[in-house]
């Protein structure tokens, strides 16, 4: 085993280290390095040292984002594991159980196909879908149906400062859930339906079937999914850019970081972009340091 | 997966993606460093292949002395006023006087999507029609030296005549409303008025009359509210410049043009006097009052479609509206203008001043491989049958001077045209927002929150001065005055 | 008795069985029930609220402008295939998505090849430089791609790869890897010395051992990333506006959506808008029925975590 060993290495990795170290990492470290000039994206580069850092500082476009930040880092992964585990709960145990085997509700393998689309549709299509469903007069999806059931007036979903950020992460609950639907399933199955079964002669109720048996038996796989979703959370760039009036509008009420980046690229602030995205990178850092280490350790095996 | 057992003594490389993220982390800054010398080396990179423009023979034909076999890229902004006019008469037209030179056309709803990936790759297109909601910052183009100083092509004969100079065969005031800090930039082409827009079917059917003062406008709101059309809305999802513009258009009625020349040069104080105030504060009532349901989350299509379908009565629009509707306007419709009635008794100007630009912006790139062939692609726009076709096609007068002769107008551009002769010497003009983007930023957001409710008068100049004081501290930005 | 009674539900899977049923006690069934019912309302309404916006794209695909601005609960008043037409003619949303198979297809092939590989080495090798690789790779994850759209558009352009489709596969490769090669690496870990071992003594090479032992053990793992890939790819909007602008008889369909919904605004097509959507959601939803069983079936190989 050891013959031909070092070139084996070598081999297997040269491809996807160069690719990744040319098309990924230069490229970002670039980044980090023009975080400290003034560029305009076309010529001259003047070192500007911390100004950037600074300016950032003491934007309140940049303290707005870092609020909305936590708010999305919270509310979304809630909401969706909350709805996912509920729905993939119904979907896999809240049927009656039969021939000593719990099974799904009637119907779940429709609900799964259903659940899961919102999943293929790209950021642009969620963008003109929503902007119809939240449309603030009667020919919007929500609204047309509560003004002939006697609204007097329509709810602003993306006007309106406190609803519009709720409003985007429902957009983003809306396409995640079905995702997760399936990944707890796939969890739920490889629970040994015995126990479930035990339960339900001791008398165990659905609901605390699902406290005392699937939630923790799951909790690996919803730390997963807390990961997962943290990442998502960070990036809400592409949904407020397409759906939020007035790039992260109504006054700066959706605004997130990816957004701060996109507006100063869009003014030519090649250096503000970067430093913008520098702060990005490291809380992303520091949520994927924080999250990780609840979960289990890695291991060589071999 | 939980296949292998975890425990750290029994697994000597165990490593938790803690560390894993810390270490890469550490990589990260450790590589900096190394980095400004190699981007140095990216930079002359870059700089290599900014060509030297290359010239040609100077002739009568050829006053700018533009090579003649050298291609010259086109880019259109296929907005409101499409791109036909630019494949179906000036790109023929200059294709005829440069046989040899080819003419790449190229068109786009999103210029900066488009042109800046060109720009920063060095292959930059000749000559661009940079508008639309997309656009590029002429500001920092500008700052930057990537756009060709036009002074040579307004000092060139002009074609129709030779023995005048470009800049003598246009509407007074075109060369100036492009020019940056004394040097001209960029070409505004098309001859723009703005105004609040209505249908003059749906008034004469009801026997409403466009009102001059104050008290006449929010009459004639009420009685349009007491039909059930909406009075008054703008688009506040992407279009509420077309407000704020109405709103300093009244503040200069109230308190002369210098009032905008102020705020252009981020004078102190500038938008915190009475003027600004008093006119933001009308237009508020306006707002909180005459509103058409919902205006603030549509955008400007929306909007424009309610006014179509009788809707709506009065928009704020520049005269592009009439063109840019023409597919969903109904028969009758008649678009026509009227200007911002007068606030107060004691306004320094009449009701009949305007605001009127030459609009839409084209520009050559200087670090072009052909600056000289964009500037002669203008040269010829600024004919006389380059003004006619482009009014032909789109019903917009430009700035070349006596182009529109012997055309009909359609009832909107006759309407603005009317009332831009009614204005006589009260025609005004404001440039803050090409030139500083994030002011125009401030102010659309700033505007939103006044005609929706959310804020006061005051609290809309200050925060609106508050962002004019930062930019003009800011040194990273640069300063234009007129 | 009412639990019997609900026992032979259609959806359970034949009604004959429920007689061999042993029967339990009756109070925890009744509550079975229950949730079951109150269940069912829930999953409905979830159900309609994604099928209801889409269902609604699709009629607004046969209106014209004036019924997509009126109530949104009209249906078309004849179906206007000119609206599909325009979408196809006009708007290109069929070369478009053609295109965008082609990308996603070969770029999530070249990223399960290469991530697997590195994964592999990573995961069961141990050299000097292992534990920087791997970190490097996987604080990719991290890093919001959008940040490196600059400087990433000079290094594609310094390969003459603007503009192509050799560029656009090449980049989705090398974003993908970090995510595909940190549970790659995991999964590799997780698979028994005992087949590897086995496999060593009977001579094979290191190159035999990963394609024809390793490789077909890690298909469940392999399986569900791949899916990641294609679904995140597939959506992946960023990368293509800046490597593809010049090209639009290359874009995928991202772009041609985007494209298609700012120009809606300034020539106010929303029928063709709409049509188009509908044209470039259908061929998504149709592959995922054909496919939902494999897709289900590599996420429940218990690989993703």
């Amino acid at each position: 085993m050891r013959h031909g060993r070092v070139p084996f290495i070598l081999g297997f990795l040269v491809a996807p280290v160069t690719l990744y170290s040319y098309f990924v990492l230069w490229p970002y470290v670039q980044t980090i390095n023009l975080s400290f000039y003034q560029w305009r994206g076309f010529t001259k580069k003047r070192w500007v040292g911390l100004e950037n850092y600074d300016r950032m500082l003491h934007a309140d476009r940049f303290w707005q984002a870092l609020e909305h930040h936590a708010v999305i880092l919270v509310l979304l992964p809630l909401a969706t594991i909350a709805f996912a585990l509920f729905f993939a709960f119904l979907l896999n145990v809240g049927g009656k159980g039969r021939g000593g085997k719990t099974a799904g509700v009637w119907g779940s393998s429709f609900y799964r196909v259903v659940f899961f689309l919102p999943q293929v549709l790209a950021v642009p299509v969620i963008g003109v879908l929503f902007a119809t469903v939240y449309r603030p007069n009667e020919s919007g999806l929500i609204n047309g149906v509560l003004l002939k059931a006697g609204l007097d007036k329509p709810i602003g979903f993306l006007i309106e400062k406190n609803l519009a950020l709720p409003a985007l992460i429902a957009v983003l609950v809306w396409q995640a859930v079905g995702f997760y639907v399936v990944l707890f399933s796939a969890g739920m199955a490889n629970i040994p339906a015995e126990i479930y079964e035990a339960a339900e002669l001791d008398g165990a109720s659905k609901v605390s079937l699902f406290f005392r048996v699937t939630l923790p038996l799951l909790w690996d796989t919803i730390q997963t999914a807390w990961v997962y979703l943290g990442i998502l959370a960070f990036d809400a760039f592409a949904i407020v850019s397409v759906l939020a009036q007035d790039n992260g509008g109504p006054d700066g009420a959706t605004t997130v970081l990816g957004l701060e980046i996109y507006n100063n690229m869009q003014q030519n602030r090649y250096g503000d972009a970067a430093t913008y995205g520098v702060a990005l990178c490291l809380l992303s850092l520091v949520f994927a340091a924080f999250t990780l280490r609840l979960t289990r350790r890695e291991s060589y095996e071999y | 997966m939980s296949v292998t057992p975890e425990s750290p003594s029994q697994q000597p490389n165990a490593l938790s993606r803690r560390t894993v993220l810390q270490r890469a982390a550490v990589a990260g800054l450790v590589a900096t460093p190394a980095v400004g010398f190699l981007a140095a080396c990216a930079d002359s990179g870059s700089d290599d292949e900014t060509s030297t423009p290359n010239s040609g023979a100077t002739s009568a034909a050829n006053p700018l002395g533009a090579p003649e076999d050298q291609p010259i890229n086109v880019v259109i902004f296929n907005g409101g006023y499409g791109d036909k006019y630019a494949t179906d008469v000036h790109e023929p037209m200059y294709k005829k006087a440069h046989p040899k030179s080819e003419v790449k056309h190229q068109s786009s709803q999103a210029i900066s999507t488009l042109v800046q990936p060109l720009i920063a790759g060095g292959n930059a297109p000749e000559f661009v029609n940079n508008s639309g909601e997309k656009s590029l910052d002429f500001g920092a183009l500008v700052a930057d030296g990537q756009l060709q100083d036009l002074t040579a092509l307004f000092d060139a004969p002009s074609v129709d005549d030779p023995s005048k100079k470009v800049r003598d065969t246009l509407v007074p005031g075109t060369v100036d409303t492009g020019s940056f800090n004394g040097k001209p930039y960029v070409l505004y082409y098309v001859s723009t008025v703005f105004g609040i827009w209505y249908s003059g079917k749906l008034f004469t059917d009801n026997g409403w009359a466009p009102a001059k003062t104050w008290s006449e406008f929010t009459a004639l709101c009420d009685k349009i509210k007491a039909k059930g059309i909406a009075p008054y809305a703008y688009a506040g999802a992407n279009a509420a410049y077309y407000q704020w513009n109405i709103i300093l258009t009244s503040a200069a009625k109230i308190g002369g043009a210098d009032i905008l020349k102020n705020i252009d040069n981020l004078e102190d104080g500038a938008w915190k006097v009475d003027a600004v105030k008093q006119a933001a504060e009308a237009w508020a009532e306006i707002g909180a009052k005459y509103n058409l349901q919902g205006a603030e989350g549509l955008k400007h299509t929306d909007v424009q479609l309610k006014q179509n379908q009788y809707q709506l009565a009065m928009y704020p629009s520049g005269d592009w509206i009439e063109n840019e509707q023409k597919k969903d306007t109904p028969e009758g419709f008649k678009y026509q203008m009227l200007t911002t009635p007068s606030i107060t008794g004691s306004d320094k100007l009449k009701s009949t001043a305007l605001r009127a630009t030459a609009g839409e912006g084209y520009m050559v790139l200087a670090k072009s491989k052909n600056p000289k062939g964009g500037m002669e692609y203008m040269r010829q726009m600024l004919s006389k049958a380059g003004g006619k076709g482009f009014t032909e096609v789109v019903k917009a007068p430009t700035v070349v001077l006596g182009s529109t002769d012997g055309l009909t107008f359609t009832p909107g551009t006759q309407s603005s045209q009317d009332a831009l002769k009614a204005a006589g010497s009260e025609v005004f003009n404001l440039f803050f927002d090409g030139w500083y983007k994030d002011l125009d930023k401030e102010a659309r957001t700033a505007t939103n929150e006044l005609m929706f409710g959310r804020i006061k008068a005051d609290a809309f100049v200050e925060r609106i001065q508050k962002k004019a004081d930062e930019i003009k501290k800011d040194s990273s930005i640069t300063k234009f005055k007129r | 008795m009412t639990a019997i009674i609900g026992r032979d539900a259609p959806g359970q899977r034949s009604g004959g069985q429920g007689a061999r049923v042993v029967p339990k006690s009756e109070r925890p069934r009744r509550k079975l029930n229950l949730a079951g019912g109150i269940g069912h309302v829930f999953l409905a309404i979830w159900a309609l609220m994604i099928i209801i916006p889409l269902l609604w794209v699709f009629l607004a695909s046969f209106k014209n402008t004036t019924e997509i601005f009126s109530s949104p609960w009209t249906v078309p008043d004849h179906l206007r295939w000119e609206n599909w037409g325009r979408a196809w003619t006009k708007a290109h949303v069929g070369t478009y998505v053609l295109n965008s198979v082609l990308v996603v297809t070969l770029a999530t092939f070249g990223t399960m090849l290469l991530s697997s590989m590195a994964a592999y080495v990573l995961a069961r090798y141990k050299f000097v430089g292992n534990r920087i690789i791997y970190f490097l790779f996987v604080a990719g994850i991290a890093f919001p791609p959008f940040l490196a759209v600059v400087p990433l558009f000079f290094q594609v352009k310094q390969l003459g790869l603007l503009n192509t489709y050799t560029g656009l596969i090449i980049v989705y490769i090398a974003y993908s890897l970090p995510f595909t090669i940190f549970f790659l690496t995991s999964f590799f870990r997780s698979l028994p010395n005992s087949v590897a071992e086995a496999a060593t003594i009977d001579g094979a090479s290191h190159t035999r051992l990963f394609f024809s032992v390793m490789l077909p053990m890690a298909k469940p793992g392999l399986i569900s990333l791949t899916i990641f890939n294609l679904i995140g790819q597939w959506g992946q909007f960023l990368l293509p506006l800046v490597l593809m602008a010049g090209a639009r008889d290359k874009w995928v369909l991202t772009q041609g959506i985007q494209e298609i919904s700012t120009s809606a605004g300034y020539e106010a097509d929303w029928a063709g808008l709409f049509a188009a959507l509908t044209i470039s959601i259908l061929p998504m939803i149709v592959m995922y029925m054909i496919f939902q069983r494999q897709i289900q079936a590599g996420l429940t190989a218990g690989a993703v975590k």
